[in-house]
């Protein structure tokens, strides 16, 4: 019991840790920058794009595959930085050296910006409600949010994959605006997957985003949670299975750090 | 010193700060980014969206994208042309040289223009090859001169963002927003008419609209001749205006700079 | 005439402590400094980390604007005549920043020359001469990454020849460099002095100054306490030792009595935990310990030592016993 509450302990203060860090210079400007204002511009370029070629009734498609991928945006980019921070900060043998539980402090790197994430998709239908009129009467408000928490989680456990890989290579940003724009590219968040070539869907298949996108949309149309259960499911496997992959990786890489004595050269 | 000749070493300086900056940033990852892989990320989408009817609009969305990317390029490269030089020690000598800053940060973005045409040519046959769309300019020699007008109205842009970041750091903030702002407001891929009435007079105070315009009349031959000489019209008043502008800004920045301490940070 | 002329040069900066509630300190990193250098001198100013020498060159290379006082280059004042100062002069700063690591030596130089208007024929010969000079020659084409820190630092000094400047600016040229780099380092800067050129110097190794300098200003918190050639300075020094005893308690009475003693000239206690370290400048050391132990007569007493001056125990006696 003593080990399980000094376990939730180490997670929420990793948590926060990693969130304040990231947003040290963390000014209302920027958040409403990044979080709000960058966001909507990106919704809007698609969404009249589409609306141009396909009519105006398609333009919640549009909104929600855009609002669902602001998840990707947190999980990504979010979840990517604070690990990668660790290195930049030259805090990383600090976290090493902790008797800490390792997963705990994985998970509650991820955590914050599983909520930030969250708040980025509900905002990103907010507009689609302000601007686009978009009609939510028919939609279960319940599976909409568990839509959106399984769907920024399982992009949070691809940012934690690529947290990783980015403390083993460099350029971590080159690697995650190339995931970033693959995802909006293969999750059909503005492209009808069914049209795509074949090799794109079966890509498509192993992502995270794509079942959460269309589940979103399912819902938001109206058919109720059991309708979903399965693409929600398999959505969440996906995102455990990029976490998982992701904590491989990031225990082999300390100790192998560890045993080269490359933890400051990383 | 004879105007001839000074004009003659600024432009010396100009090729040379030109090949500097294409040799450079041939390695770094970030460039090839955004001057690759996202224009090419862009196009697909755009060419797939459209795709129905793409059958007369090839070369508009071929052309829309390539000018999504050159405005990615220039909005990135060119806000960090000048504090780029800052992180690396370089501003000092820099600005020590009795060569003007400008010309150095002009030649800069010659180099970063270029490589996004380049880019643009290699991808868009690739896609055109790929998706099996026809593309021919209407007015090639129209074109020619709309693209050389873009690059010259573009340097001149690119000098006014590079040190409006300098001066505003908070405008920086909104760097990625503005990079969908200008898709959306220069009609690269949608007409403008698309938009609310009370935004045509902030696409009209946008040089890349009237290159945008210039480049898809002339594309696609949906323009008069007429119509192409008024955007290009609209190109030099702007790159004239935008050239004057700078050498203020950049006089402002480099004294305040000198009374800042902040030519040089680490 | 003479080269460079400083008249009273002073900055400030501001800086904000403090993340959430933001408050404005002014520093002052130079307080008011004057001195001459002649044409064809080799000046040196000489200080500890953090007295004022990179913020003092970086206001005469025009990269700083002054907030009070004067000062001329060839005649010509660095705030009005900068753009005609500039052409004229050429600097370097420690470290490894300011080139561009992913191109070679040659093209970092010609880079430069072409911002320096140097016609095309005349830098094609004069780059291959700079890179001999500071013996880059033979790894002129490997790009500036791979290089060590004496490399990068060499490099630095051949940039800054580009266009023959009149007067050099060179701040803390070896620091950081191996002692046989530094060594090299220092031939080079006799070699340029040699051609004529006025050179303004800054370090922090008293040697070195020694060794280069024809005069020396010895700068502090901002402020020049000494001026002359490096033979006067060190002999304000020479004459000097320095006794430190190690003390428990020692009462301010005793102190006071100390300082007034003729065989001391200034006298200092740090605190060490329960002890103190006094500190007495003397010419006589001989002479003073045994009179030194006989005033702290009664008192616990723990190591006593007599040492040759530092750099530091000479800013003490410049500034009178701080």
């Amino acid at each position: 019991m003593e080990k399980l509450k000094l376990n939730i302990k180490i997670f929420f203060e990793g948590a926060y840790l990693s969130y304040v860090g990231l947003f040290r210079w963390l000014r209302p400007t920027t958040y409403l920058a990044t979080l709000v204002f960058s966001p909507l511009t990106q919704m809007l370029f698609f969404v009249l794009i589409g609306t141009y070629a396909q009519g105006n009734d398609k333009a919640y498609f549009y909104v929600i595959g855009n609002a669902l991928m602001n998840a990707a945006m947190s999980g990504i980019y979010g979840v990517t930085m604070s690990i990668g921070g660790d290195r930049w900060d030259g805090t990383l043998p600090y976290l090493f050296g902790a008797p800490a539980n390792r997963m705990m402090v994985f998970l509650g790197r991820a955590f914050m910006h599983i909520l930030n994430g969250m708040i980025g998709v509900l905002i990103g239908l907010m507009w689609g409600w302000l601007l686009f009129h978009m009609d939510f009467s028919a939609t279960n408000p319940l599976a909409l949010l568990l839509t959106i928490l399984v769907t920024t989680f399982s992009t949070a456990g691809l940012g934690l994959l690529m947290g990783c890989i980015g403390l083993i290579t460099r350029n971590v940003m080159f690697v995650n605006n190339t995931v970033y724009f693959v995802l909006l590219v293969f999750s059909g968040a503005n492209l009808e997957l069914s049209t795509l070539p074949k090799w794109m869907q079966v890509v498509s298949n192993y992502l995270p985003l794509t079942r959460g996108i269309a589940s979103a949309r399912a819902i938001i149309a109206g058919h109720g949670l059991a309708d979903v259960s399965r693409l929600l499911v398999e959505e969440f496997g996906i995102g455990l299975f990029f976490a998982l992959l992701g904590y491989t990786l990031f225990r082999w890489f300390e100790v192998t750090a560890k045993k080269r004595g490359t933890l400051e050269v990383f | 010193m004879s105007l001839l000749k000074s004009v003659k070493q600024n432009l010396r300086v100009i090729f040379m700060a030109f090949e500097i900056e294409f040799r450079q940033s041939f390695t770094d990852a970030f460039v090839l980014f955004g001057i690759i892989v996202q224009p090419m990320i862009v196009a697909f989408m755009a060419l797939w969206m459209l795709r129905d009817q793409v059958a007369d609009y090839a070369i508009f969305v071929v052309v829309g994208s390539g000018m999504t990317g050159l405005w990615t390029t220039l909005l990135f490269q060119g806000g960090n042309s000048i504090t780029g030089e800052r992180w690396t020690g370089t501003l000092e000598p820099l600005s020590c040289a009795p060569a003007p800053l400008r010309a150095v940060v002009s030649g800069k973005l010659l180099a970063s223009i270029s490589q996004s045409l380049l880019s643009i040519a290699f991808c868009y046959t690739f896609i055109s090859l790929m998706m099996g769309l026809p593309v021919s300019i209407a007015k090639p020699w129209l074109f020619a001169g709309s693209i050389l007008l873009t690059v010259v109205a573009f340097i001149a842009f690119g000098l006014i963002i590079g040190s409006l970041f300098i001066l505003n750091p908070d405008v920086q903030r909104f760097q990625n927003g503005l990079e969908f702002v200008v898709y959306i407001f220069s009609g690269f891929l949608f007409p403008i008419a698309l938009l609310p009435m009370w935004t045509t007079p902030l696409s009209y105070i946008l040089t890349p609209y009237w290159a945008a315009r210039a480049l898809h009349a002339a594309s696609s031959g949906s323009g008069s001749n007429g119509e192409i000489y008024f955007c290009w019209a609209m190109l030099i008043a702007f790159s004239v205006v935008y050239a004057i502008a700078s050498k203020f800004l950049f006089k402002s920045i480099l004294r305040k700079a000198r009374e800042d301490a902040t030519l040089n940070m680490q | 005439m003479s080269a460079i002329e400083v008249s009273n040069l002073q900055r400030d900066f501001q800086t904000t402590i403090g993340v959430f509630k933001r408050k404005k300190k002014t520093v002052k990193a130079v307080q008011g400094i004057s001195f001459e250098i002649a044409d064809g001198e080799l000046f040196g100013l000489l200080g500890p980390n953090g007295a004022g020498k990179t913020t003092s060159v970086k206001m005469l290379t025009t990269l700083l604007i002054p907030t009070g006082g004067t000062a001329r280059i060839l005649g010509l004042d660095i705030i009005k005549d900068a753009e005609q100062v500039r052409p004229r002069i050429g600097f370097i700063f420690g470290g490894e920043r300011g080139l561009y690591w992913r191109l070679n030596a040659t093209d970092n130089l010609r880079y430069f020359a072409s911002l320096y208007y140097i016609d095309p024929a005349v830098s094609k010969k004069r780059i291959p001469y700079l890179l001999e000079m500071v013996g880059l020659k033979d790894r002129a084409d490997e790009k500036v990454e791979g290089y060590s820190r004496g490399m990068r630092q060499r490099l630095h000094i051949a940039r800054a020849l580009l266009h023959d400047p009149e007067v050099l600016f060179l701040d803390e040229p070896t620091m950081g460099l191996d002692p046989v780099g530094a060594r090299e380092l220092r031939q080079t800067v006799r070699n340029l002095q040699s051609e004529k050129k006025t050179i303004l110097l800054t370090t922090h190794y008293m040697f070195e100054a020694d060794a280069l300098c024809q005069r020396v200003a010895v700068i502090n918190k901002g402020e020049i306490v000494a001026m002359d050639t490096p033979t006067k300075i060190k002999d304000t020094v020479n004459d000097l030792s320095v006794v430190e005893i190690e003390v428990f308690g020692i009462p301010p009475e005793t102190f006071e009595k100390i300082k007034t003693l003729p065989v001391v000239e200034s006298a200092s206690v740090e605190d060490r935990d329960q002890r103190q370290l006094l500190l007495v400048h003397t010419s006589k050391s001989a002479e003073a310990i045994p009179l030194l132990i006989a005033e702290l007569q009664g008192l616990k007493m723990g190591k006593v030592t007599a040492r040759e001056p530092t750099l530091e125990d000479a800013y003490v006696r410049l500034v009178g016993g701080e």
